[in-house]
């Protein structure tokens, strides 16, 4: 990669910081307008006195934990459900029937069953990340050319060999797709959940980002540290993106790069 | 010599049913033939005649409405590596390289499989034989059409089936890489070998020319429904050469199979469009 397009990438990003600047300074003198400035001045010092960094790492175990744990579930039941058209029709009214219910709704049975701790985030983040994984695998499968799986049977390859060796890497591009989206839904959803786990926790150790913007906004009202909050999940989110998008690549080489 | 043939179909049926509306349609009906050992033999006939439904019957892919399949007097009840297809649309794994793709039954399929030496070295000499030599590393969407069939031909091969089904193989390829690989695909069966030694084929095409071509006989059938109409011996010496695409006796065999066909084959395109 050439150094010219990661430059030209910044201008979209500065740009909006300096109009955020101008717009917010000339608005009349409100306490609760963050501004760039007073940003950048409570993410230097979040950083300096290492909270930050503490519950952004917090927060990122949580989501990673989850998203595995999400990822191994839902690759495994959809590779299964899409292969086998007996186990599709029978799981799948199951699995739409609990898609609608949003993560946050299991958020008084977590607290009840595991605590205000780590154990309740993950399990949210893990029920949020299932969904896309799950629907993208189970499209990938099937849309699998049908012809490579018969030239396989041709060969005398056994079904279950046929899923590892020709439905996986076949369906590979929409189990990516689903990762992505399904990472993305696991950071919205880690936020909510430490909101309201912390809500309950108090100002008491719960952890994680979300709790941190709880406490800012309940305790101190502090909307600029609030503001840094956000900032760091969406940068640090954008990062993973970034890394699942180079594993893409790097793991299916023979798809041509199109860019 | 033995007299059993390698495959035998006696009055096979296939119907598909639509689904919804419940109708159903006679795709194959009351054919017999018999496919003896070593031979190479095509299946010509107009698009709609059942041919491909035919050989995806013998390769166990489909099984028959009613009627007898069987390879080596044993009935046939699915796929088996002793069936190879050779399909029209090449089915290459994308994802394998074209070393990968010769190896994949030798490396996955059921049953006995050689030593990762062994499968070496049997990949190296199928690439060779088709001639794909230097192209080893390279995934399918970087062949040209032809290398693409080579290579499937290989990775049938490769897996060392007892038949060799091919069903239009040739099809997707411009005419000047057709007529090369038919000669190809004749050096590689090993029209210089006795008869015996060769693999049994059953070529499915739409080419009466490339059937005479090839063929020891050539199977023709009819459409709607598809029935077996006649089955003629292709008395060409081998080894068959280019050169023979000329003479009388060529012409006339692609003329007579020509009369057996066109009546319908006419029918099918011009009787549309005067509707």
């Amino acid at each position: 990669m050439s150094r010219a397009p990661a430059l030209r990438a910044l201008i979209a990003p500065l740009l909006l910081v300096l109009l955020w600047q101008v717009w917010a300074s000339n608005l009349p003198a409100r306490r609760h307008v963050p501004t760039p400035t007073k940003v950048f001045a409570a993410a230097y010092e979040l950083i300096a006195t290492g909270e930050l960094p503490l519950a952004l790492g917090q927060s990122l175990l949580r989501v990673i934990a989850g998203f595995a744990v999400a990822a191994v579930i839902a690759l495994a039941l959809g590779l299964l459900m899409g292969y086998f058209r007996a186990v599709g029709r029978n799981v799948d009214p199951v699995v739409e029937s609990f898609r609608p219910i949003a993560p946050i709704a299991f958020l008084p049975l977590a607290i009840l069953w595991f605590g205000t701790g780590t154990p309740a985030a993950v399990f949210i983040v893990a029920y949020a990340a299932f969904f896309p994984i799950i629907v993208n695998t189970i499209h990938g499968v099937r849309s699998v050319d049908a012809s490579l799986a018969r030239a396989a049977l041709t060969m005398g390859v056994r079904r279950a060999t046929i899923l590892r060796t020709v439905i996986l890497p076949g369906a590979l591009p929409q189990i990516f797709t689903g990762a992505r989206l399904g990472m993305g839904v696991a950071w919205t959803s880690i936020i909510a959940a430490e909101l309201a786990v912390g809500a309950k926790a108090g100002s008491g150790g719960s952890g994680g980002i979300g709790q941190m913007m709880f406490v800012f906004y309940a305790y101190s009202v502090e909307l600029n540290s609030i503001v840094v909050c956000m900032i760091s999940v969406g940068l640090i989110a954008l990062a993973i993106d970034r890394g699942l998008l180079w594993l893409q690549r790097r793991s299916m080489p023979w798809i041509e790069d199109k860019r | 010599m033995s007299v059993l043939p390698k495959i035998r179909l006696k009055n096979v049926r296939k119907t598909f049913g639509a689904p919804r509306s419940g109708t159903e349609t006679l795709a194959v009906d009351d054919v017999s033939l018999d496919v003896l050992t070593g031979e190479f033999l095509c299946i010509v006939g107009p698009s709609g005649c059942g041919k491909s439904t035919l050989l995806n019957i013998i390769a166990g892919l489909e099984m028959p409405t009613s009627g007898v399949v069987e390879m080596d007097s044993h009935p046939i009840t699915g796929p088996g590596a002793e069936r190879g297809v050779v399909f029209q649309d090449y089915a290459l794994f994308p994802w394998n390289t074209v070393e990968e793709n010769i190896g994949f039954g030798l490396r996955h399929r059921a049953g006995p499989r050689p030593p990762p030496d062994e499968r070496r070295r049997k990949v190296a000499e199928y690439i060779e034989l088709v001639a794909l030599s230097g192209a080893e590393h390279k995934f399918p969407h970087q062949l040209s059409g032809g290398m693409r069939q080579r290579c499937a031909l290989a990775r049938s091969l490769a897996n060392e089936p007892d038949v060799l089904l091919m069903d239009e193989p040739l099809a997707a390829l411009d005419a000047q890489t057709r007529l090369i690989l038919q000669e190809e695909l004749l050096r590689i069966w090993g029209q210089e070998r006795r008869a015996p030694e060769r693999k049994t084929v059953v070529f499915v095409t739409h080419g009466i020319d490339e059937a005479v071509f090839l063929g020891d006989r050539v199977a023709v059938m009819s459409s709607h429904p598809g029935r077996m109409k006649e089955v003629i011996v292709v008395d060409l010496p081998r080894p068959r050469l280019e050169t023979m695409r000329a003479s009388p006796e060529f012409q006339a065999l692609t003329a007579q199979i020509w009369n057996h066909i066109r009546d319908e084959a006419y029918r099918a395109t011009v009787a549309p469009l005067e509707r």
